[in-house]
């Protein structure tokens, strides 16, 4: 299809034009810049033409530059707490466009008819190029051809300030440039827009150089911080339609149950409650939230569902794994960095270590259980009032289990718990149940789970176990290394209110799911010891637990959690190389080092030793002490590439043999993303999944018996509280010689597990190999 | 039919004695600040204050506290301005301290338990202007019925904000 213009001037591929265009086929087209401020009104949400859910003849697009020298960003990433889009990536378009930080007064996030490119909330900085960079960098370049044409000065000669275009003696502004035209520029977009990832804009557009920012580096404010403090936001909890009706749901008994057949509420003590069913999805909707909580307890109590029992329970999790799932039916996955020859150099090792590493389900568990308000109109049209990490795939979700095109659903963004991954795929659970309740009883529904229903019903972070084997030659160095990491799906992404309505989902993880949705178990966890001569690092993967026993397909349910699938990896390779460098006699930092060649990953190393006061010497510490009511000190470290960003930790703890408690008194991280583009968000972010990772070294896991998950409120799944954090120090290292900016929000959950095992280790002499490390365990270990 | 007075309101509702406060706040009282987060009084979310007092809503029949003094986020600058003595026009423009002191933090990460920390800390301040660390990690863990819990793990910046929100009371006084 051609594009329509009445002018167009040629910027890097894209197309700049004057007046309206059509969509070209295959590629989206993106506005740019809307004149007029009669136009802007005129930008109102429309129902979406599927696949572009914009209209392409408004407003809705990635930037728009205002007549009054305003800006605005529109991204498909909604905001969970990290704060990337209200400030990271205002600050990335503000120095691509060269016009201050507050230039840039409105940013539309999450909303599928009002943001271009879906994805989810996660990887915000996109290795350095996330798609709002490119789109600023096309934008200027129009905007330099807009002025070279007006100014009459070759492209060139113009230099640009503060959003002032200057040139041959003549300046202009951006938005003098834009005003009474009707502009708009179109560029490259590759991908499949409801899917995990998104859309992608494509080309080279050139990028401002690294030595030219001045807005990047920055401390700026979280301007959503301010609303939320002052009451002033609408949370998706805050919303409320007219004729909107209050629902609980009913889940089964177990996960594997079907409905047998559902209570009734007394009707004169619930006089307005309605039980709805869809096959075994059990709903109680009332127009007051106390009368539906009430008449859903009710019943709940006079529900009846079959029996399962087709778990191992959390007992018996390792040994399941190991004996009964299919490893065989995916392929194995080898790293690319594997290289050499590993059987031969560990048959005839030196020193060998040989162990294996189990790391517990654990739940994403958001201090907000999943709620959603969904309105399905008679027409079929279906709004959802949600907070959600990838509102593009929720609409292409709901299409599927309605039987329609994602055409149909609308997906209103609203900010929330943080959910850690859990909807990065595009439910978090409560969203497909209320559709289907207010497609029953033909009115808006609000669908709240309660805590037990969080807990028990939604996914978790996949379990794991990995067996390792390293070599130590003569000379203390690693001869070879070989881990093989075997791991369930991680990541279902079918929403469980469809399941149990039985309608049409994508399918269960399969081998031939696409990307993490797979059983297979690919390397997440980047090589840094790149002196190794001979590695081995495989991934087995399989099926969920319970997810081919269950009747109702659903079992045990995974989904990435925060450093998905690589803090599976990184835990037993990084508790790994501290017994390795125990073995070797050698100091955890100074090994590290040595088998390094990377100098991002040493300098972390150097940067964590020095703040942290580490003392270089071999672990166990002298004479370490397993027995006693005195506190014992020890002190572990543990590193990490994630996301273009090279991380280092030391934990230092005191350990009290005779109860097994651990506290950690002091937590030092050294983080190197490359470029910092705000460094008081990064130390925040960073403090926030410091604390994260403490509990899940101490005392996160999922419990499950033969039927379910027990876990059901905040006492039986403790999360941590303000009297477990130790003093945290954060060492942030700009690296602009990087030239890119690394994510700086997962990975710092990650590095606490196995720096405190090691500092465990240090202190007692004594290794636990298992997470996490909860005092009747660690008290058991230190007694055999 | 309960009456309330919240946020120095008064207000009548029609809600069943038993409801928990929490519901009658946020939907029929369009107060949004207290936050769901389990209903059970463990995490602290739905926090607001009963005569000063951090009350968990979540589990607090609305018949219980019919004319006691209830502030929720929303009230906090008037509870500030009248504490303070400020005037009517110095009040509409000021926030409580404690918000202050949360923005300039940048204390936040999802928010979501905010509200209840934000309480916590208005009711530490007031009865305790300087309060050490020792005693404001006491009065987020051990002081209320359960812990305020934040999933996101902002503790650091709370008690950066705490005793920051204590400058800026001291200097105001």
């Amino acid at each position: 299809m051609a594009t329509m213009s009445e002018k167009p001037s040629n910027v890097i591929g894209p197309t700049l034009s004057r007046r309206q265009f059509i969509k070209a086929g295959g590629v989206l087209a993106v506005g740019f810049s809307f004149v007029g401020t009669e136009l802007l009104k005129a930008d109102t949400a429309k129902v979406a033409t599927f696949k572009n859910s914009l209209d392409p003849t408004l407003g809705s697009s990635w930037i728009e530059i205002h007549p009054d020298n305003t800006v605005l960003i529109r991204t498909g990433k909604s905001d969970f707490g990290q704060g990337s889009t209200f400030t990271a990536y205002r600050q990335i378009v503000a120095d691509e466009l060269s016009v201050p930080f507050e230039a840039i007064t409105t940013v539309v996030a999450g909303h599928t008819d009002l943001t271009p490119d879906g994805s989810g909330a996660f990887d915000f900085l996109g290795r350095g190029t996330p798609n709002i960079r490119k789109a600023a960098a096309y934008t200027y370049q129009a905007l330099l051809d807009l002025a070279s044409e007006k100014l009459g000065v070759p492209k060139e000669k113009l230099s640009v300030k503060d959003g002032v275009v200057t040139g041959g003696g003549k300046s202009i502004s951006y938005g003098d440039l834009v005003k009474n035209q009707q502009l708009r520029l179109t560029i490259p977009v590759s991908g499949d827009l409801t899917s995990i990832m998104g859309l992608t804009i494509e080309g080279n557009p050139p990028m401002k150089p690294v030595s030219e920012y001045t807005v990047i580096g920055e401390s700026f404010k979280n301007s959503i911080i301010s609303s939320k403090v002052a009451a002033k936001e609408t949370w998706a909890t805050d919303v409320r339609l007219p004729g909107m009706l209050h629902a609980r749901v009913i889940h089964p008994k177990t996960l594997g149950s079907t409905l047998v057949s559902a209570g009734q509420p007394d009707k004169k003590q619930f006089p307005n409650a309605q039980v709805i069913v869809k096959g075994s999805l059990v709903g109680v909707v009332a127009p007051t939230e106390w009368e539906a909580i009430q008449a859903a307890e009710q019943v709940a109590g006079a529900t009846k569902w079959t029996d399962w029992k087709g778990l191992p329970g959390n007992a018996k999790l390792y040994q399941h794994l190991r004996e009964q799932s299919d490893w065989t039916s995916a392929p194995i996955e080898k790293s690319k960095p594997s290289k050499g020859d590993v059987a031969p150099v560990l048959a005839s090792a030196h020193k060998k270590h040989s162990a294996t590493y189990q790391l517990s389900y654990m739940k994403h568990a958001p201090i907000g259980p999943t709620m959603a308000v969904a309105d399905v109109k008679a027409d079929g049209t279906v709004h959802i009032y949600v907070h959600n990490q990838n509102p593009q795939a929720l609409r292409g979700e709901i299409a599927t289990m309605l039987g329609t095109t994602p055409d149909h659903v609308i997906v209103h963004a609203y900010p929330g718990p943080g959910h850690y991954g859990r909807s990065n795929g595009g439910n978090s659970g409560a969203e497909d149940e209320a559709v289907l309740l207010s497609q029953a009883v033909g009115k808006p529904v609000r669908v709240q789970w309660m805590r037990a229903d969080d807990m028990q019903w939604s996914t978790q972070s996949a379990a794991a176990y990995s067996d390792v084997q390293i070599a130590i030659d003569e000379k203390g160095k690693i001869a070879a290394y070989q881990i093989d990491h075997y791991m369930p799906a991680m990541q279902d992404d079918r929403p469980v209110g469809a399941i149990l309505a039985g309608l049409p989902t994508m399918s269960a993880p399969q081998v031939h799911s696409g990307g993490v949705t797979s059983t297979v178990n690919g390397i997440e966890d980047p090589w840094v010891y790149a002196q190794v001569t001979n590695l081995t690092e495989n991934g087995h993967g399989t099926f969920q637990v319970g997810q081919k026993e269950s009747p109702i397909a659903v079992g045990i349910r995974d989904h990435s959690m925060r450093t998905p699938g690589q803090f599976q990896q990184n835990y037993p390779r990084e508790l790994a190389i501290n017994e390795a460098a125990a073995l070797a006699g050698a100091d955890a930092i100074q090994f590290r080092i040595d088998h390094a060649n990377e100098e991002r990953a040493i300098s972390v190393l150097k940067a964590v030793r020095d703040a942290s006061g580490w003392d270089t010497r071999p672990s166990p510490r002298p004479n370490p002490v397993s027995t006693g009511a005195t506190p014992v000190r020890g002190r572990g470290v543990s590193l990490m590439l994630r996301s273009g960003t090279y991380w280092a930790c030391v934990c230092q703890i005191a350990v009290t043999p005779s109860t097994g408690a651990i506290a950690v008194e002091k937590y030092t991280i050294a983080v190197d993303p490359g470029i910092i583009v705000n460094p008081m968000q990064l130390k925040r972010n960073v403090e926030g999944g410091a604390v994260m990772g403490i509990a899940h070294a101490l005392f996160e896991e999922m419990t499950f018996d033969e039927s379910g998950i027990t876990n059901e409120d905040w006492t039986s799944y403790p999360i941590p509280t303000m009297a477990d954090i130790p003093e945290i120090q954060v060492v942030l290292l700009n690296n602009p010689k990087v030239g890119a900016y690394g994510g700086g929000s997962e990975a710092a959950n990650a590095l606490a597990a196995p720096a405190v095992a090691a500092a465990l280790h240090d202190a007692t002499g004594k290794m636990i190999r298992r997470l996490p490390m909860k005092a009747a365990y660690v008290q058991a270990v230190l007694k055999a | 039919m309960v009456t309330l007075n919240v946020n120095g309101v008064r207000r009548e509702v029609q809600a069943p004695d038993d409801t928990p406060l929490l519901y009658v706040l946020r939907n029929d009282l369009e107060l949004i600040g207290p936050q769901f987060g389990c209903g059970l009084a463990q995490c602290g979310a739905c926090a607001v204050l009963v005569d000063g007092k951090e009350t968990r809503s979540c589990v607090t029949p609305v018949a219980s506290v019919a004319n006691q003094e209830i502030t929720t986020l929303e009230g906090l600058p008037a509870r500030w301005a009248k504490l303070r003595g400020l005037s009517a026009e110095e009040a509409k423009s000021t926030l409580h301290p404690v918000q202050q002191a949360w923005i300039e933090e940048q204390t936040p990460q999802c928010g979501f338990c905010q509200n209840g920390m934000m309480i916590k800390a208005t009711e530490l301040l007031e009865s305790n202007p300087h309060p050490t660390l020792t005693q404001i990690k006491e009065a987020f863990t051990t002081s209320g019925v359960s812990p305020n819990l934040c999933r996101c793990g902002t503790y650091v910046a709370i008690i950066e904000a705490v005793q920051h929100a204590a400058t800026i009371m001291a200097k105001r006084s």
